[in-house]
């Protein structure tokens, strides 16, 4: 009989062998060690295989059963139990929980003194931009597990997720640097299009032309000394325009009143005298932004693009004010991609 | 309710900040987490450098304290969950519960990093002193090093006998094995790994529920239908359909009504539910029974159990 199983609920060792054999089987399946933790400001928006989304949020109702001696709680939870015991990172954080757990309620007896003391006036532009950084990514990344589970349950889970890249977005625009916000939201515009699939009348495919507004490093010389520049101002009122970028290709978003208005140049000879259907594929994650024809993914330009490959259109109306550092802000997170196509082939 | 930090006089209140008692809740994390975050933050700070000792200016410490613990608000998704994610048992918690937790997480993870770095960890009486005279009534306080030893399952051994000694957990055992009937070399490897180990029992409980001609096929790359083996029963134990189904199938034996002259049983949905589960979770353990064609269900308020049925749902989850 092995060492380790002395001194457990099986006395004579009836059970030992198949212990034994259970707890290999299920210790041996796709192995994760326990990685360090991410170092906060490294990027977490990729849960790694170590976050099991379909146990991990279990662990506390499980751990409050338990402390509560619950009768029949390891049947009730048994797919978790089972996988408590081949994964070592989720039974870390039962240990964690049950320790926190049971101080919480063990301390219910006791009144609480303690002045807790909290700046009232606190927000999230006081907040450490690191901080708010590594929330954006825990949102997104929860936002992608979210949806990769349900897409293993075959169940529906855009409008939780949509929720949670809501948030980030929201959040994001308290930090005023554009690198920051760039890591932030590196992977809000794949996220959002996982959670698009399921859309009938979601973002085309067949874009002739992907813009994405310029946040954080640009691509070229140009663009990098505008943005480290514009990272240096944190956002002053005079640069009351969005720039957009596709490859050599640039344009911009303005604003007269509450009009967004989108301006594009050099289109090419191919699309000139043509209408265009513009696609803003993270259109429907804001609601403040009333888009022409109601639908931001098919957008019809108000006229045909020019002879010398200009467009100017209008995009829609908001209350949100460019001049406005956080509003200007999310507008640009909502530029983050922009796709146009010819109307008529 | 507000509490000037500082003193009465008009110099004072001018630096003084204005501090809050309990700002957040885990309902505004939940609901609000754009409002009640930056109070998070400063909490966790606040504690982290309470319990970091010598790591306490140590910005990179404070930051992974801070963080691990705002990282566990969001995997079990009460941060931001909103009404979409599922309640957890923090969501019952009473405020000055709430905080205690918190607490015991930042403090636990300081301990961790004090330890990695093989620094001391400070006594009571060092973060007494370091202390502000009002939080010397504070229960919280005392820094008490984890022992694991003394929960429940503290270590996969301890966990993994209790999977096989209860019995229902067994049963789940036991049907995941027969459902390998589908693949007869993958159950007959199974069955010589149980019967090499000496799990006879249950290798007579899993024949007695199968064909008797399942184990004439000869066996072959043993190894490979092993592993393709251990693949599916990892899979199937962790799989919640699997254990509702045990589950149901012995609700249904014991709580059904019976029409004396078919000796058929009626079971109403809510019955099942008891205490423990949601109509749901019932409803999952049925659509399994009945995929299994143990059941004749489809998404009724009473479920009909003929004899015939009974008897399967018993050899479903016998243990005997």
């Amino acid at each position: 009989m092995s060492e380790q199983f002395v001194g457990t609920p099986d006395p004579q060792g009836q059970y030992t062998p198949l212990a034994q054999w259970l707890y290999g089987l299920l210790a041996h399946g796709p192995k994760e060690a326990p990685t360090e933790q991410v170092a906060v400001g490294e990027d977490v928006s990729l849960p790694g295989k170590d976050y099991h989304a379909g146990f991990y949020p279990q662990l506390p109702n499980f751990v409050m059963a338990l402390l509560r001696q619950t009768p029949g709680v390891t049947t009730r939870y048994a797919p978790l139990f089972f996988h408590l015991l081949g994964c070592p990172i989720c039974h870390r954080a039962y240990l964690e929980t049950y320790d926190a757990l049971r101080i919480a309620l063990a301390d219910d007896a006791r009144p609480t003194t303690t002045a807790l003391r909290l700046s009232a006036s606190a927000s999230l532009a006081t907040t450490s931009p690191k901080l708010l950084v590594f929330l954006c990514q825990l949102l997104l990344g929860q936002a992608r597990a979210i949806l990769q589970q349900a897409h293993r349950d075959h169940t529906d889970e855009d409008a939780w997720a949509r929720e949670l890249l809501q948030q980030a977005m929201q959040i994001s625009r308290y930090l005023m640097q554009g690198t920051l916000r760039q890591r932030a939201l590196r992977d809000l515009v794949e996220v959002a299009s996982l959670a698009q699939r399921s859309e009938i009348d979601g973002p085309s495919a067949q874009a002739t032309l992907s813009y994405s507004a310029l946040v954080g490093a640009g691509s070229s010389t140009r663009g990098r000394g505008v943005l480290r520049r514009a990272d240096m101002m944190s956002r002053s009122n005079e640069q009351a325009s969005i720039d957009l970028r596709s490859d050599s290709l640039e344009g911009n978003v303005t604003q007269e009143g509450e009009l967004l208005i989108l301006r594009l140049v050099d289109l090419d000879a191919t699309l000139r005298g043509k209408f265009l259907l513009i696609s803003v594929p993270l259109g429907t994650l804001l609601e403040p932004v009333r888009w022409l024809g109601g639908n931001p993914y098919a957008i019809r330009s108000a006229g045909p693009v020019g002879a010398d490959g200009t467009l100017v259109t209008p995009l829609g109306s908001t209350e949100l004010s460019l001049s406005k550092p956080e509003d200007r802000n999310l507008i640009e997170t909502l530029f983050k991609k922009l796709d146009i196509s010819p109307l008529e082939p | 309710m507000l509490e000037w930090a500082g003193g009465a006089t008009g110099e004072k209140k001018q630096h003084a900040e204005v501090f809050t008692r309990m700002p957040f809740s885990a309902n505004d994390l939940r609901y609000h987490v754009e409002e009640s975050y930056p109070a998070l933050c400063t909490y966790l700070q606040h504690r982290a450098q309470r319990y970091l000792g010598q790591l306490s200016f140590d910005a990179f410490e404070v930051d992974q304290v801070v963080g691990h613990v705002i990282e566990y608000l969001a995997r079990i998704q009460l941060l931001g969950g909103g009404k979409q994610s599922p309640q957890t048992a923090l969501d019952e918690l009473s405020n000055a519960q709430f905080y205690t937790f918190l607490n015991r997480m930042v403090q636990n993870k300081a301990i961790d990093r004090l330890r990695r770095r093989r620094l001391p960890m400070s006594t009571t009486g060092e973060l007494e002193d370091q202390r502000s005279p009002d939080e010397d009534n504070d229960p919280l306080n005392a820094v008490v090093e984890p022992f694991w030893g003394d929960i429940p399952f503290a270590n996969p051994e301890e966990a993994v006998l209790e999977a096989v000694s209860q019995e229902q957990l067994r049963i789940i055992l036991k049907h995941c094995i027969e459902s390998l009937s589908a693949a007869p070399r993958q159950l007959q490897a199974v069955i010589q790994e149980l019967e090499e180990l000496g799990a006879s029992e249950l290798v007579r409980e899993v024949r007695a529920d199968l064909p008797p001609d399942l184990e004439q096929t000869p066996l072959a790359h043993l190894s490979q239908h092993k592993d393709h083996a251990h693949k599916k029963l990892r899979l199937c134990l962790q799989k919640n359909s699997t254990n509702l189904a045990v589950m149901i199938a012995i609700r249904l034996t014991e709580y059904g009504t019976q029409f004396s002259r078919t000796g058929s049983v009626s079971v109403p949905l809510q019955t099942l539910t008891q205490d423990d589960l949601s109509l749901r979770e019932v409803q999952t353990g049925l659509q399994h029974l009945a995929h299994a064609g143990l059941l004749d269900w489809h998404g009724e308020e009473v479920v009909i159990v003929t004899l015939a049925q009974q008897k399967g749902l018993t050899r479903f989850y016998e243990d005997e």
